[in-house]
């Protein structure tokens, strides 16, 4: 049965640090949100509320009608109908493949006993580990480790599906094999997921939506796209992809200034004199050598400081004339310029992102 | 929604019970010494220090146990070092020499140096007088430098673990970066080898002194003889006609006391210098060559071996199969009599030996299953107060076996549960004097398993108790044997609680041995003590085979 899952307001202390604070969130049924952010902002703490390992101290979780977690009651893991999948993957060491995937069947009344090897057999197959029934952990590799803690949570049939860094202890081609893996696996079932990962590219191939937790709280949460065009603080702007922040400010209600420095960014409603940062993507700056153009906005002159070529691009750090501003371009192997030289840049408005300065 | 969750009431029950199992008899122990007829008094107290025999035997005591200390450091460094860090040959044997050592009864020992040492009839000095025609004794093991010496020699394996275990970790490496900096081997080992062992040099004396502080049978086989006294048998001597129970628990307390506040300052060492064990992952250990120095280290090693075990085996074993120990071993001099006696004439021993096999059964099941339960409670803070139940399960480590004794007494000789004159008493102090090891044991083995299987299990569903079952208890069953085998082990040989606490239909094997020397049976004691000699090692066999260890958790 497909289920959405409500967070709402939820708190989880320890001692004087709050690991979670008022994080409110809605997963549609059939939805797979990332709860994306460095270490220590909070969510594998929010994952372990949801499988119900921890009782909040403030807030609510519902999945359908039911609530599960408040201050006051707490419905055991066992009885939630979810299943996850652990960093470590916390396979049974004692267990054989087959019998670590067949435990959480013995636990639903709607499953016969007879139906168990087959629905086994059959997860296995998905999975494709059809043939290493018998094995024990110990005698698997690490990527069909994880394929039988994936049989193992999926073949319950869960509502709700858990995975706390599922792919973090993978070497790194394996890794990006396995994000579409999880991908098609979700296609394939469709059941409601919670994702917690630090790595933002592995959220962004992976999800229908990213929540950033920052500091224990929600900073902002959307479509991958939306995430990395339309960040709302310098935080999301500097986690998803790397970016430019220019500290100015408003001078009109779609421009700002920084000292000689004056830029056309995107927005219409600016209070002249307030600060703001504008985050700029080092792809989205256009450098060219000859004469700087008049007519375009936001077109400078730039000295070339440092040029490093990295295989499909070339990574520049130019300072814009006249100002104290450098700012880091990832432009097309096809521009070659050397440390010294004088370039043309270019900032698209349409890339020039407004955001509040930092409390 | 199968059944209820019963998991809330087990942890809750079995933390009750330690609560009840310690906290009962201490806290009666401490209100009998200080409760007079009209209410509250220190008399006891009073009474118990003005006496100037306590007073000697307190000095005693203090003498005893710190020359105890200074002389295992002496034996156990230098052994640990050897056996830990050089190319000495044999090492493998002396490792289990070391073990035989650890787990022979100490009061076993002393009644076997009785006969190697005794001034008339003591093997080695027979064998003296016949060398060199002389009539004065070699050795008397009757005075306060024998009784030092035989303590030691059994309490010289606690050094020899800890410092062992600390070598094991201390990396070569650490000692290689001195000597590539231009360290010489005299000052890498004063300046990097040896402060790094330090606190565990300093540990192992401190715990060298609480086993002798709370020692009964060798202080009572050697000293009592010899005309003095220390304060466990000073307060086993209260204990018999006329009883002087509150003046027993008025001594009790600060002997309480003082082994709390000796292991608090070993605790705070270790924990200060904690980085004894940093940097042991992954660094080889290189063996220093001894090159002129081998044999003679072997040597000397084998002489404190021999002291400690086969001089004392070897008399155990001629004295059980010999009519008269004190004569040569002829064939004349040779008989199964002794075992004949002992196990079908002496009345005593048969329900002994029942009754230690049912107590060690029985304390090892439900003590290593108590401390299993107690140590989950505590690793995966299931219950409110968890911090508590392991400050408890190792309190009993500060109380010696004649102070549990006492404290038992007073608690379980009055309602609701009179327990006294059964075994359950007995039951009752073994269980409490052995939670400490089966708690360590139990919790170093939960702590080798991530709470994530566990969580793995609840959330495909299974409940608390389930997961206990069917995860957790397969996955530590190995180290949970281990703490029984521990357990059986420390019962088969507890004589210091067991002498206070046993009636005429409750004899213990121990007690029984103790009795046979006083009425100086020493046949039917060798044959006793080989047979409670070999039990011990069957079990430790047994346990080293299911943990794939040593026993002295000194890897090859």
């Amino acid at each position: 049965m497909k289920a959405d899952v409500r967070l709402v307001g939820l708190g989880k202390r320890y001692g004087e640090v709050g690991a979670v604070e008022g994080l409110s969130l809605d997963v549609a049924a059939g939805e797979l949100v990332s709860l994306l952010g460095p270490s220590g902002c909070g969510k594998t703490t929010t994952l372990r509320l949801v499988a119900g390992f921890i009782t909040p101290d403030d807030g609510e979780i519902w999945v359908g009608d039911r609530r599960l977690s408040s201050r006051d009651a707490v419905v055991p893991p066992e009885r939630r109908r979810m299943a996850m999948i652990f960093q470590s993957y916390a396979l049974w060491p004692h267990l054989t493949v087959a019998q670590n995937v067949a435990y959480g069947l013995r636990f639903k009344s709607d499953v016969p006993r007879s139906d168990r090897d087959r629905r086994v057999a059959e997860m296995l197959r998905v999975v494709q580990l059809a043939g290493l029934e018998h094995r024990y952990p110990g005698e698997l590799s690490g990527g069909q480790q994880q394929r039988v803690a994936v049989a193992r949570a999926l073949v319950v049939e869960p509502d709700i599906l858990l995975l706390d860094e599922p792919l973090s202890n993978l070497d790194a081609n394996l890794r990006e094999e396995m994000r579409f893996e999880i991908r098609r696996l979700h296609e394939a079932f469709g059941i409601t997921t919670l994702y917690v990962t630090h790595d933002q590219a592995e959220a962004m191939v992976i999800s229908d939506r990213v929540a950033v937790l920052e500091r224990g709280r929600l900073a902002q949460v959307g479509r991958a796209e939306d995430l990395f065009r339309r960040p709302r603080s310098r935080f999301v702007a500097e986690f998803i992809g790397k970016t430019n922040i220019i500290d100015a400010v408003a001078t009109g209600p779609d421009t700002v200034a920084r000292a000689a420095l004056r830029l056309r960014v995107d927005a219409k409603d600016l209070t002249a004199g307030a600060p703001v940062l504008v985050s700029v993507r080092p792809h989205e700056i256009e450098l060219s050598t000859g004469p700087v153009p008049r007519t375009p906005d936001n077109a400078f002159a730039g000295v070339v400081r440092r040029a490093s070529y990295v295989g499909t691009a070339v990574d520049y750090q130019v300072t814009l004339a006249g100002t104290d501003v450098t700012l880091r371009v990832t432009a097309p192997v096809t521009v070659r310029l050397a440390a010294g030289d004088t370039v043309a840049v270019r900032l698209d408005p349409a890339a020039c992102v407004a955001l509040p300065p930092a409390p | 929604m199968r059944g209820l969750d019963l998991s809330l009431p087990v942890w809750a029950l079995a933390t009750l019970l330690l609560l009840a199992l310690i906290g009962l008899p201490i806290g009666w122990l401490v209100a009998l010494s200080v409760t007079g007829e009209h209410g509250l008094t220190l008399a006891h107290y009073v009474d118990a220090f003005r006496s100037v025999a306590l007073r000697r035997a307190l000095w005693n005591t203090v003498v005893m146990a710190f020359w105890v200390g200074v002389l295992s450091v002496a034996i156990g460094a230098p052994l640990a070092w050897l056996t830990a860090r050089t190319d000495l040959p044999g090492r493998r044997l002396l490792r289990a020499l070391v073990m035989a050592s650890f787990v022979t009864p100490p009061f076993l020992g002393a009644v076997a140096w009785v006969m190697l040492a005794g001034p008339n009839a003591g093997v080695l000095n027979k064998l003296w007088r016949s060398l060199t025609g002389r009539e004065a004794a070699l050795l008397d093991i009757f005075t306060m430098p024998g009784l030092i010496f035989v303590v030691a020699i059994y309490t010289f394996p606690y050094v020899y673990v800890m410092i062992g275990n600390t070598l094991e970790l201390v990396a070569s490496d650490l000692e290689e970066a001195a000597a590539v900096l231009g360290a010489g081997r005299l000052t890498t080992a004063r300046t990097i080898t040896l402060p790094l062992v330090a606190p565990a040099i300093v540990s192992g004396f401190i715990v060298s002194v609480l086993q002798a502080l709370a020692l009964f049978g060798s202080p009572a086989i050697l000293a009592l003889p010899a005309g003095f006294h220390t304060l466990t048998t000073q307060v086993w001597g209260m204990f018999q006609y006329p009883p002087r129970i509150e003046t027993a628990a008025a001594v009790s307390l600060p002997l309480l006391v003082a082994t709390a506040l000796l292991l608090m300052l070993q605790r705070r060492l270790l924990g200060r210098r904690g980085y004894a064990v940093v940097g042991g992952k992954g660094g080889t250990r290189r063996r220093l060559a001894l090159r002129a120095w081998r044999y003679p280290a072997l040597l000397g090693c084998f002489v404190v071996m021999a002291c400690a075990v086969l001089l004392p085996y070897g008399v155990l074993a001629r004295t059980a199969f010999s009519r008269a120990w004190a004569q040569p071993l002829t064939w004349d001099n040779l008989t199964l009599r002794n075992w004949t006696f002992t196990f079908f004439e002496y009345s005593a021993t048969r329900s002994a030996i029942v009754n230690t096999l049912e107590l060690g059964l029985l304390t090892a099941s439900v003590g290593a299953g108590l401390a299993a339960l107690l140590a989950y409670v505590a690793r995966r803070r299931t219950i409110v107060g968890h911090q508590l139940v392991g400050f408890v399960a190792l309190a009993p480590i500060a109380i010696p076996g004649v102070v549990l004794a006492v404290a038992l007494f007073i608690a379980y000789t009055r309602p609701p549960l009179i327990l006294y004159g059964t075994l359950w008493i007995l039951f009752v102090a073994y269980v409490t004097k052995e939670m400490p090891v089966g708690y360590a044991q139990c919790d170093a083995t939960f702590r080798t398993i991530p709470a994530e299987l566990e969580e793995a299990g609840r959330i495909l569903g299974a409940r608390p108790l389930r997961v206990l079952g069917e995860i957790t208890a397969p996955l530590a069953r190995s180290g949970i044997i281990a703490a029984w085998c521990f357990i059986f082990i420390g019962v088969i040989r507890e004589l210091s609680a067991s002498i206070i606490l046993f009636t005429a239909s409750t004899k213990v094997m121990s007690v029984v041995i103790f009795d046979l020397k006083e009425e100086g049976q020493f046949g039917a004691i060798a044959v006793l003590g080989l047979f409670m000699i070999v039990m011990t090692f069957g079990v430790v066999l047994l346990m080293e085979r299911v943990l794939g260890r040593d026993f002295l958790g000194v890897r090859e």
